[in-house]
């Protein structure tokens, strides 16, 4: 079943699903490496989580056939993804990652709130079993910072991460393309860049402050950063070793 | 008519859930809508219990083939709807029992600490992320056991 939105607001939803999809894949390639087995057992949960949601928005844009939902989370050109450059980021440093996943799901929820009162009963649907998963994410993470915090050597390390990702988490808030006809039809309740001060509160409140340094040029989510096409190469790795399969 | 959707109802009740050799998606609530029309038209609403469960397809594939072996069905859908969102209370209580027993795996109702499958005693959690998307990790305070615990 497909969702009846405008092309404008079909853009905004992209940005949204593509977030979640690379985000999955990135806490997916920490299975077996991770520092220690719990948090190989949550980073694969929860890419899972991300990859499931990013699949209910491709399937409310693609529809139910299978081989359209693949082709629009895999063959796009890289200007038709929308995803941000903090999710394409690639990083060696579980401290850097597991600080990723602590901003991302944050700043997450803030975005399906403005989803969760949307126009579209759909979006509300997927809106509700999103929060459901969500909420596990946010509480390991929370669980995670309260051990972390109360060691200073962690703790530097951690708030060093986040310093190092702060500028790209702007990114996640900017306006992108359809974002206003969204939010004028109801689709989202309102702009993402609205829940940026609350978002910065809820950080700040659990580390202090934060130098957030300037927003990425990424040209409204349009032009990808420099990590993006060698993580398209490893998501595609099977794909491409024959492009005539039927999966 | 009615004796069609008995059928088809036995068929979907037939295809177990791939992490439960033995115990059936119905059980566990993953049925959420049956419409069998009199031309034996079969469309089929199931709920996952997580969205990015990886069986997902396994499972619609299982219920397409066994309702279409149902005789007088003529055409089956299956679809995953997007509402509502599944619960642990779902489950059917002697489905709870027989996970227990079978799989050592609990089910947590509420907030109360689940109880040992093997024991009865309460369990604490080990971690909050197990071996599939729907289950945490505890252990047993009095046996010790490895309890995995269905959570929703």
């Amino acid at each position: 079943m497909t969702v009846d939105v405008t092309p404008a607001v079909r853009e905004f939803l992209l940005a949204i699903a593509d977030d979640k999809h690379l985000m999955g894949q990135q806490h997916a390639e920490w299975i077996g490496v991770t520092p220690f087995l719990e948090e190989d057992l949550a980073f694969c949960s929860i890419g899972q989580d991300e990859l499931g949601h990013a699949a209910l928005l491709y399937e409310l844009l693609a529809g139910d056939d299978d081989a359209a939902i693949d082709s629009l989370a895999y063959d796009r050109g890289a200007d038709e993804y929308r995803s941000c450059h903090l999710v394409e980021l690639a990083t060696d440093d579980w401290t850097v990652a597991f600080a990723r996943h602590w901003l991302f799901d944050t700043a997450d929820q803030h975005r399906w709130t403005l989803v969760s009162q949307s126009t579209v009963p759909e979006l509300r649907d997927v809106a509700a079993r999103v929060e459901r998963e969500e909420r596990f994410h946010r509480m390991h993470a929370d669980n995670m910072l309260d051990v972390l915090l109360a060691d200073a050597t962690a703790r530097d390390r951690f708030v060093t991460a986040v310093a190092a990702l702060a500028p790209l988490t702007q990114g996640l808030f900017e306006p992108v393309p359809g974002e206003a006809e969204a939010v004028a039809t109801g689709v989202a309740a309102g702009p993402f860049a609205a829940e940026w001060d609350a978002f910065v509160e809820t950080i700040e409140a659990r580390i202090g402050a934060v130098d957030w340094g300037s927003a990425p040029s990424q040209a409204q989510r349009t032009q990808r950063s420099n990590d993006w096409q060698a993580l398209m190469a490893r998501m595609r790795e099977v794909i491409d070793l024959d492009l005539s399969a039927t999966w | 008519m009615i004796d069609l959707e008995l059928a088809v109802h036995t068929a979907i009740a037939s295809v177990d859930d791939p992490e439960y050799p033995g115990v059936s998606i119905v059980d566990l609530g993953l049925l959420e809508r049956l419409d069998v029309t009199d031309s034996g038209h079969v469309h089929v609403g199931l709920i996952p219990t997580f969205s990015g469960c990886p069986a997902l397809a396994m499972i619609r594939d299982d219920v397409q083939d066994a309702v279409s072996m149902v005789h007088g069905v003529d055409r089956v859908e299956v679809e995953w709807l997007r509402a509502p969102v599944w619960t642990v209370d779902r489950i059917d209580p002697e489905t709870r029992a027989v996970i227990g027993r079978e799989f050592t795996v609990a089910v947590r109702i509420g907030t109360a600490a689940p109880e040992c499958p093997r024991c009865g005693a309460p369990t604490t959690e080990e971690s909050m992320f197990g071996p599939s998307r729907c289950r945490s990790v505890n252990r047993c305070t009095a046996c010790a056991e490895t309890v995995e615990v269905m959570r929703s």
